[in-house]
């Protein structure tokens, strides 16, 4: 995709304006899902989308505009749009915003893959789906069973007033099983892989590693089983986390708290603040000695790796947490100043029609060196707990509190039984500082959310949270469910 | 499109002919939703977002049989609606066949116009008009020592409609919103407004009472979690009200038995004062007449005086149900079913005013945030407070309180709830102010 031209035109009509600075994105994405419920294909969509942003500094302040139509009329409305927004903020302007330099960069990226999902048939994709949902109800009692899958793929061109030319393409996919269980007075439900799925940059054999299929049946007859299970106790107890649910915990609890411009304030009003303050960078303590994250925007599959953000910069791992002490913020070009960090890549808008934000990226949990199936060697008395069900964090990120979709009773190191709506709550530098074992290389998954809101207007990001199973001790158990 | 015929009727009418004149399928739908929207957002008295989108998106479903496929694209170039349409007509032929699905809905029915939809300075609003009322609060801010965060959008939609069958809709409407934090150094307060007419939003009098929030709260004190008094003002009643319709008021939910209504009809499920409908006519919401299948919607009592009455449908769910289609379908394929989109609490008969004169002990709520849903049959939410949380004692506020979190059932707390007598509107629901009896505060948080 190239539009060297255009991008021309855009940045000499904002430039002539006014503007001290000018970048312009142009895009065009192909979303594809594919959902089965209870025997009925209920979802075959094939969806694209076009068109082209611009983001104009006029002293210090920034405008933004965008449009789905391209053509020379528009270019020019639209850039002088971007200019006279950014004019008209200047009205009302506070700190004058100022970038941090970045390379000018004229590059291509491409995700690598190994199977082009458009080589497997629709009919095929959509029998397997099929046949994976049919297994899912084969569990007796499962009263909604759905299988799905996604495609994403997105064509970007990206170029600004540094002299940046950037040619992108990205592919995304992803694949999920869901059984509904409904008993009297009661609902449950399970979902495979993980959370809402396996989600991860690739092609297609993202969707047949996840293999539904094997897992259907299993899943599906948990569902059913939870309906008849003990309830999760309540209490203070130690508890180990699936690497999915980990991987929640980071996103809510590490990756929105340490982006920069919630910390500036500049979300006050929606997603909110953080507790995790600019005083605090090089020497709170966020976790545990064991507790090191890191965003990298290159890490392999991790479901929002590519190679520059759409502000042009070049992808590069930076520290966040470093032996369980704050380190470094997510930041883009108009905020890592304040804070004096490292830009990571992560700044990005969810189409060619919105504005470019700091998003959680590839917020991963370093390995720990304990083989997962030896998690609960040392566990007295807790609970094992998978797959989210609900996540709630207050507005600065502190006091969370979360459901899984299944538990089981812990005791003297062994797995018991079955426990329902098991949920577990706390304070987050605590809850952190309370891990003391994470699972090794092996049981660590670059686990993606596909779903990540934040913004006015609302955008959803995909992000992905790199973990393994994790223990935490002394932590309060069962809320909500108290008797 | 140009600039010119943005939104325009007859310009989007040709694309939609053009769409349904290039299926080969058996029945086809062309859906366009077209829209302008700005929004200006401010942190620190200053604007630091500010945005406009324009896009034009048609969704083209075809029906082969009793199998659907649907294909989008926001290119409208002959070549683009070909392929759009073309797409569909595929995804159709390897789709199943599905018994319950009826076809594609008829042009039958009135419709009801919705009066003053549409208002020509909301729709041509310009930069400057938003960052003048970003100007009002901050000046309002200033003089309380406070800075605010929050937004100015406006925005233009058009939504156009046809199928193979004969039905023919299109409907244009605007909308405007201002949200506003206060921010002090450790408290914060809210407000919003929403109107279709960017003139009557009113910043100054919405910053002075968010201020006023902002300045009550100083210095809060920690409540210990138990079981309260709590009047949550409309917005965060909204978060609650919207929850429950999701969970709750669909024919899907209803019909796969994950529905508190489940099963239900006719049973008395909250308290004898709790009326709660699907209402697009209301005059402070932002209804719109059909349906994203054309089917011209209809008020739908949900809720009668504690009583459950109903559940929105769509034709698919009409059919299987053997249920009227009350016009509540999302645009396909939406696995969620149909939703109600804009639900009206009735209101009661006490001021928000008196309703704190006659609490003796309680707390009253400005804002909540991140409800999720615990228990989905028992409507057990969690979530926190947010931007002025206080205590009221003797019939008076008297202290700001720091945040806490709440684990509340949202039958549960209608069961021994009282409405307030006013109605606004926040987002898309319109309701009163709520006092609910025993409220569950299950911890709280450090601010």
């Amino acid at each position: 995709m190239h539009f060297d031209a255009e991008s021309q035109r855009v940045l000499d009509t904002a430039a002539g304006l006014g503007a001290e600075y000018a970048d312009v994105r142009f895009a065009e994405t192909r979303d594809e899902h594919i959902e089965v419920r209870n025997g009925i294909v209920n979802s075959l969509s094939d969806g694209e989308s076009a068109g082209f942003s611009v983001r104009a500094l006029v002293n210090g302040a920034w405008g933004f505009a965008s449009s789905a139509q391209i053509d020379d009329a528009e270019l020019d409305r639209v850039a002088a749009l971007a200019v006279s927004i950014a004019r008209a903020s200047g009205r009302v302007k506070g700190q004058a915003i100022t970038l941090v330099p970045s390379p000018a960069y004229t590059d291509s990226y491409k995700t690598p893959f190994e199977t082009d999902p458009a080589t497997i048939p629709l009919g095929d994709r959509v029998n397997y789906l099929l046949a994976v949902e049919k297994e899912v109800r084969a569990a007796k009692g499962v009263t909604v069973a759905r299988a799905w899958m996604d495609i994403w793929r997105t064509k970007k061109f990206f170029a600004n007033t540094d002299g940046s030319k950037i040619e992108q393409e990205l592919l995304q996919c992803g694949s999920a099983l869901h059984a509904l269980a409904v008993g009297e007075g009661d609902v449950q439900d399970r979902c495979y892989p993980g959370t809402g799925g396996l989600y991860q940059t690739g092609g297609y054999e993202i969707i047949k590693k996840a293999d539904l299929l094997a897992n259907a049946r299993r899943v599906g007859e948990e569902s059913v089983a939870l309906l008849t299970a003990d309830q999760c106790p309540s209490g203070t107890m130690d508890i180990v986390l699936s690497g999915d649910q980990v991987s929640l915990q980071i996103h809510e609890s590490i990756g929105h708290a340490l982006e920069l411009d919630r910390v500036l304030g500049w979300e006050a009003n929606f997603s909110g603040t953080s507790f995790a303050t600019l005083d605090k960078l090089g020497s709170f303590r966020y976790g545990s000695p064991l507790v090191s994250v890191v965003i990298d925007m290159t890490c392999p599959l991790a479901l929002a790796t590519h190679g520059y953000d759409d502000e042009g910069v070049k992808a590069t791992p930076v520290d966040l947490i470093r032996d369980g002490i704050l380190v470094g913020y997510m930041a883009g070009r108009d905020t890592a100043n304040t804070a004096k960090v490292s830009l990571s890549g992560c700044v990005r808008a969810e189409y060619w029609g919105r504005l470019p934000m700091i998003r959680i990226g590839n917020v991963n949990l370093e390995p720990g060196v304990v083989p997962s199936e030896n998690l609960l060697d040392d566990v007295k008395n807790g609970v094992y707990m998978e797959s989210n069900r609900s996540w709630s964090i207050d507005d600065k990120r502190l006091n969370f509190q979360f459901g899984c979709q299944i538990g089981y009773e812990i005791k003297d190191g062994k797995k018991g039984k079955l426990l329902k709506n098991p949920t577990y709550a706390g304070m987050t530098p605590a809850f952190w500082r309370s891990c003391d074992a994470i699972g090794d290389a092996k049981s660590w998954v670059a686990w993606g959310t596909p779903n990540c809101g934040k913004g006015e207007p609302l955008q959803t990001a995909r992000s992905c949270q790199g973990a393994s199973p994790t223990r935490f001790r002394n932590i309060t158990v069962g809320v909500g469910y108290e008797r | 499109m140009s600039d010119k015929d943005f939104a325009d009727p007859q310009a989007l009418a040709a694309v939609l002919d053009r769409a349904l004149a290039a299926s080969k399928a058996d029945e086809t739908e062309a859906l366009i939703a077209a829209g302008d929207s700005s929004l200006t957002r401010y942190t620190h008295n200053s604007a630091h977002e500010s945005v406009n989108e324009r896009n034009c998106q048609i969704s083209v479903r075809a029906v082969v049989g009793k199998r659907q496929g649907v294909a989008g694209t926001n290119k409208l170039d002959n070549a683009s609606i070909f392929d759009v349409v073309r797409r569909a007509y595929e995804s159709a032929k390897l789709s199943t066949e599905d018994p319950v699905f009826p076809g594609l809905p008829g042009p039958a029915g009135e419709m009801a116009e919705v009066a003053d939809a549409y208002d020509d300075t909301t729709a041509t609003a310009t930069p400057d008009m938003r960052a003048a009322a970003v100007n009002d609060v901050a000046k309002i801010m200033r003089t309380h020592n406070l800075y605010a965060a929050g937004y100015v959008s406006t925005q233009s939609d058009a939504f156009a409609i046809a199928n193979t069958k004969g039905v023919k809709r299109f409907h244009r409407s605007t909308d405007s919103a201002i949200n506003i934090k206060a921010i002090g150094s450790d408290s914060s307060g809210y407000s919003e407004g929403f109107s279709r007419r960017f003139d009557d939003l009113e910043p100054a009098v919405l910053a002075e009472r968010a201020a006023k929030k902002a300045v009550a709260g100083k210095n809060p004190r920690a409540l210990d979690p138990g079981k309260y008094t709590v009047i949550l003002e409309a917005p965060a009643f909204r978060e609650f009200i919207g929850y429950l319709s999701w969970i709750g008021f669909g024919a899907q939910a209803f019909e796969q038995g994950s529905s508190f209504m489940s099963g239900r009809l006719g049973e008395k499920v909250v308290g004898e004062n709790v009326s709660i409908r699907d209402d697009f006519t209301h005059p402070l919401g932002s209804g719109i007449p059909f349906d994203f299948e054309g089917v011209p919607r209809t008020v739908v009592p949900l809720i009668d005086h504690g009583i459950a009455k109903d559940v929105v449908s769509d034709s698919y769910y009409a059919a299987k149900l053997k249920h009227e289609n009350t016009g509540h379908a999302l645009p396909a394929p939406h696995s969620d079913g149909p939703m109600p989109l804009n639900i009206v609490v009735d209101s009661g008969s006490t001021a928000l005013e008196a309703m704190i004169r006659d609490t003796k002990h309680g707390v009253l709520v400005t804002r909540t945030w991140y409800i999720r849903l615990v228990d989905q049959k028992q409507t057990l939410i969690t979530g926190m407070t947010r931007d002025g949380l206080f205590l009221i004692e003797r019939g008076r506020v008297t202290k700001g309180l720091k945040n806490m979190r709440f684990n509340e059932s949202i039958i549960g707390a209608l069961g021994r709830c009282d409405l307030a007598s006013a109605l606004v509107r926040s987002e898309s629901h319109v309701l009163p102010a709520v006092k609910i009896e025993d409220f569950h505060f299950s911890s709280g948080t450090e601010f």
